[in-house]
């Protein structure tokens, strides 16, 4: 099957991943599709930095090796939380930045959408910071990436045979979120 | 009044406890970390044992005794009783959970990323750790029956995750 896309890109849908095929008008965002997965990739790390899951589901550029990206979006989060609360208009407070707040107390950033992709980012009390890359139609993911940390909860954090602090190789999990992230619009 | 416990705080435990027999007391000695488990279990299900038994009458033979544990004692415990009981009739009884509920968070990426030796080697280190956590459960099994005049051994399998069999062999 295929969508004909008015920007004049042709998709072909072909198990469930999206295939580009002759496109005129270049970037331009691939349509959600309710076949296959509709997020790009995720991250999770914990707060002193260490990646402690990265999960891909449809990322055609790779522009660095992993170890590259993974601290690049890290310190790309750490500069935006701290400019985000800087800027704060309304605060009077000086701010306690660096500490670990409930999701949605304090000041801080938790999407950004450019024309290909949006970022949505959720930040734990314990430090523990989910990062979503979906299409950039997807609404407000605030309660989608609380649900994720709840599978977090369930399967990595509860798992008798995980040891906090490292990668995160929990096949519950992994399958969880997987079905999860398929059902998000 | 009942007094409510956190189930997360007794499956943190449970967690803490294995670990801690395991990599800290008897590291690199896993018979001693699950004997020592097993014993506290033992433990444990002789309390608990006499403590749900305490308005029954006595039992009439070995089959009314296990299936006490298939059923009531297993749903004080689990909230839920034992999926499958299958007995040879000449003392071995199994046990099936189809979702025991100490194993239902449990889980390994079972995909190794290169296949190397270290990475098979983590993977059989994993089973083992699967297997450590079961020696507790085990005992409180051999426990309760022991209480109830029945002496057994109680050993586990766990080659369907998340489903798990005791298998009870009445001493003679």
């Amino acid at each position: 099957s295929y969508i004909s896309d008015p920007r004049q890109t042709i998709y072909i849908i072909e198990k469930g991943n999206a295939v580009l095929w002759g496109s005129e008008i270049s970037p331009s965002p691939p349509v959600p599709t309710a076949t296959g997965n509709n997020a790009h990739m995720m991250y999770v790390f914990n707060r002193n930095g260490v990646c402690l899951l990265y999960r891909e589901w449809n990322r055609p550029l790779h522009t660095l090796n992993p170890q590259q990206d993974h601290k690049l979006m890290f310190g790309l989060l750490f500069s935006l939380k701290s400019l985000t609360a800087k800027m704060d208009p309304t605060n009077a407070e000086k701010g306690n930045l660096g500490i670990p707040q409930l999701p949605g107390q304090g000041c801080s950033f938790h999407s950004f959408r450019t024309n290909t992709y949006k970022l949505s980012f959720m930040e734990t009390p314990s430090g523990i910071k989910f990062i979503l890359v979906t299409n950039p139609r997807t609404g407000d993911l605030r309660e989608t990436l609380k649900y994720i940390y709840n599978l977090y909860v369930e399967y990595v954090a509860k798992n008798p045979l995980y040891t906090p602090g490292t990668l995160i190789r929990c096949e519950l999990f992994n399958t969880a979120l997987d079905q999860y992230v398929r059902s998000i619009a | 009044m009942g007094r409510d416990v956190s189930e997360s705080c007794i499956d943190s435990l449970l967690t803490e406890m294995v670990s801690t027999y395991c990599n800290r007391f008897y590291a690199n000695k896993p018979e001693l970390a699950a004997r020592r488990t097993e014993a506290i279990g033992y433990q444990v299900g002789h309390q608990l044992s006499e403590r749900y038994t305490m308005e029954r009458p006595c039992f009439s033979d070995h089959l009314e005794a296990i299936k006490f544990i298939c059923k009531d004692f297993w749903f004080e415990l689990f909230k839920k009783q034992i999926d499958n009981l299958k007995t040879n009739h000449r003392g071995t009884f199994v046990l099936q959970d189809n979702r025991f509920r100490w194993l239902t968070r449990m889980s390994i990426d079972q995909s190794p990323e290169n296949g190397t030796s270290e990475e098979l080697s983590i993977m059989a280190d994993n089973k083992t750790m699967q297997s450590m956590h079961l020696y507790f459960p085990c005992g409180i099994i051999r426990g309760a029956l022991s209480n109830l005049g029945i002496p057994c051994a109680v050993s586990a399998d766990i080659s369907n995750l998340p489903a798990c069999s005791f298998v009870i062999r009445i001493k003679a």
